[in-house]
């Protein structure tokens, strides 16, 4: 199954995404969970990036939070409501939101 | 084009759970797809009228009101729980739908894609 996980969170949401097993497996970061691609404590970026998906945030949560792409970890693409439309049709079968 | 349910139970204002369901609605709809949005729990009342716009409040009322107006949108409220905050029939802003959550599970069965946004 390929899996659209929205995460709305910071610092909640991983013991769930450790639960989740799918063939593909998109995080999408909307909401607080923009702190995930964006915020490193002590020099470490979120433990949420090391799991094993393609990352996503979106860009106007991330701007009302003060931060730009410039910001973003690498692993993460930044992206539109429109693109997050596309994700969910052509992309991944299945979305949940935590 | 294939058509979205969105199922939203977050709190109208104090969540920004609802803005997102309203503004990823937009966004599909642009696209040209069909949109469904069920709104329950504490998330009924963004179909109620008469909601006036704060500085600093988010205000999805009138984005709302523009797309169902327009069609390409059908919002349909949870009766139950727009009875039980006390929101009447003759609150329910123009367009909008009530009804009982098995409409939900139709749109739900007859949709391409499912969004359910949890409450707070």
């Amino acid at each position: 199954m390929k899996l659209g996980v929205f995460l709305s969170e910071y610092r909640a949401g991983a013991d769930v995404l450790d639960r989740l097993t799918a063939d593909k497996l998109g995080i999408i970061l909307v909401g607080n969970g923009v702190y995930n691609a964006a915020v490193k404590e002590n020099g470490k970026a979120s433990s949420v990036l090391e799991k094993k998906a393609s990352f996503y945030v979106l860009a106007e949560d991330l701007e009302s939070r003060g931060f730009t792409a410039a910001n973003v970890d690498s692993r993460v693409k930044v992206v539109t409501y429109g693109d997050v439309v596309d994700l969910i049709f052509n992309d991944y079968e299945k979305t949940i939101w935590i | 084009m294939g058509k979205l349910t969105i199922g939203c139970f977050s709190s109208l204002v104090g969540s920004l759970s609802l803005d997102f369901a309203v503004k990823l609605s937009e966004a599909a709809i642009q696209k040209g797809h069909k949109v469904d949005l069920w709104v329950s729990g504490n998330a009924v009342m963004v179909s109620k009228k008469g909601q006036k716009a704060f500085k600093d409040y988010s205000f999805v009322a009138k984005k709302i009101q523009e797309l169902v107006t327009a069609g390409n949108l059908q919002v349909t409220a949870c009766e139950a729980c727009a009875e039980a905050r006390g929101y009447h029939k003759e609150d329910t802003m123009e367009g909008v739908k009530r009804f009982s959550m098995d409409w939900y599970l139709a749109s739900s069965f007859s949709a391409d894609r499912l969004l359910h946004i949890g409450g707070d």
